[in-house]
């Protein structure tokens, strides 16, 4: 009797205690699904939309954002630069490429959390295609640093990791499935404090 | 030892169905999602700036991206057809549709729109109908945005270019007017 008991309560344990713990380690844990990538960059264009996996939906649910829909845009982030080394707020990185087929695109560096960067007294964390000054050819090249650098200067402040989010408005870039036909701009790293 | 072995694998089958039963009434059952976050300020119709130093609306999500300011309304189409009205002249806007679990639906940019004049009908598929079988609507220039979803709320993504456009932008998002046209 006691036995069967034991085995009823093993059977809720492992039933209960298995499943809360599996969504929790997926939800939390593991890395989400349904990642794009083009070198650096990386984008979840259907997260936070119906069309995303059940896993995707209850994550984006429960962090409570706002995600872009297909006609408004897509948000490309990047943790590392394009040697694969991770970002720094005490490096100078270039972002170099050509300008992305967007009506409208925005940069902001941003915290570990995705938090975007208040920047410092003069200038801020960020960036966008009407401000950046362009290059011959329709190219561009941004300095992200801690120092003040001429040309486009997007400014950073203290120290730790930072990740680096170029958002496109208006772009057929947010209906593709596939973000390694487009050339993204390149990020090299350009010098460290020490 | 059967019996033990029974129960294990029982309990592993009833861990799966936990596992999907937990993911997908989670969604839900959230209170963090958006649609959760905006209904705890803002009643039905009641336009709401996601953005700004106003102290009751910081702690409610807002878009990351720091050059674009945001406005929402909630609305239900049980009410009536939505009307979205915004008037201002600038750079860039988008509006979205979320649902309630905060999923973004359906979405435009300025693109699709003519002058400076945000106007659009947000309605059902059977407001739709009936609306193509009223002649009187003939000539209106509103954007009909059909959707599915019958309760959720309406986001409004603004470009702010510099400081210098945040009055403009500021202005443009607070003429935004959210209001259930009857059906007829």
């Amino acid at each position: 009797m006691i036995y069967r008991a034991f085995l009823v309560v093993l059977f809720l344990v492992i039933a209960i205690g298995g499943g809360a713990w599996s969504v929790w380690l997926v939800l939390e844990q593991a890395p989400p699904f349904g990642k794009l990538t083009s070198g650096p960059w990386e984008a979840f264009p259907v997260a936070g939309t119906p069309n995303a996996d059940p896993y995707s939906r209850a994550r984006h649910v429960r962090s409570g954002g706002l995600a872009l829909g297909p006609s408004e845009g897509i948000v490309l982030t990047a943790h590392t630069d394009s040697s694969n080394g991770a970002l720094s707020r005490n490096c100078t990185y270039r972002i170099e490429g050509s300008t992305p087929p967007a009506r409208l695109w925005t940069l902001y560096v941003a915290d570990a959390q995705g938090n975007a960067l208040p920047g410092s007294k003069q200038k801020r964390s960020a960036t966008h295609s009407q401000m950046a000054v362009l290059e011959n050819n329709n190219r561009f090249s941004i300095a992200v640093s801690s120092h003040p650098l001429p040309g486009n200067w997007v400014a950073v402040e203290g120290d730790g990791r930072m990740q680096i989010v170029l958002t496109l408005y208006d772009t057929p870039l947010a209906a593709a499935s596939q973000l390694s036909e487009i050339s993204l701009p390149t990020i090299t790293q350009a010098g460290c404090d020490a | 030892m059967l019996r033990l072995f029974h129960a294990i694998v029982m309990g592993l089958i009833g861990a799966g169905i936990v596992h999907l039963v937990i993911l997908f009434l989670l969604p839900n059952y959230s209170v963090r999602d958006a649609w959760t976050q905006v209904s705890s300020v803002a009643d039905y119709y009641e336009t709401v700036r996601l953005r700004g130093d106003n102290s009751t609306t910081s702690a409610l999500p807002h878009p990351a991206d720091p050059f674009i300011d945001a406005a929402a309304c909630r609305f239900n189409l049980e009410d009536g057809m939505l009307s979205v009205r915004g008037q201002g002249d600038i750079p860039f806007w988008t509006l979205a549709i979320y649902d309630e679990r905060g999923l973004n639906t359906f979405s435009i940019s300025d693109r699709v729109s003519s002058g400076p004049l945000l106007d659009a009908v947000v309605l059902t598929p059977i407001q739709m109908q009936r609306l193509k079988a009223d002649e009187a609507n003939e000539g209106d220039q509103s954007l009909y945005l059909e959707t599915s979803v019958i309760e959720g709320f309406v986001l409004v993504r603004a470009f702010v270019p510099d400081e210098t456009w945040q009055p403009k932008v500021s202005a443009f998002l607070d003429s935004l007017q959210c209001e259930a046209l009857e059906s007829q």
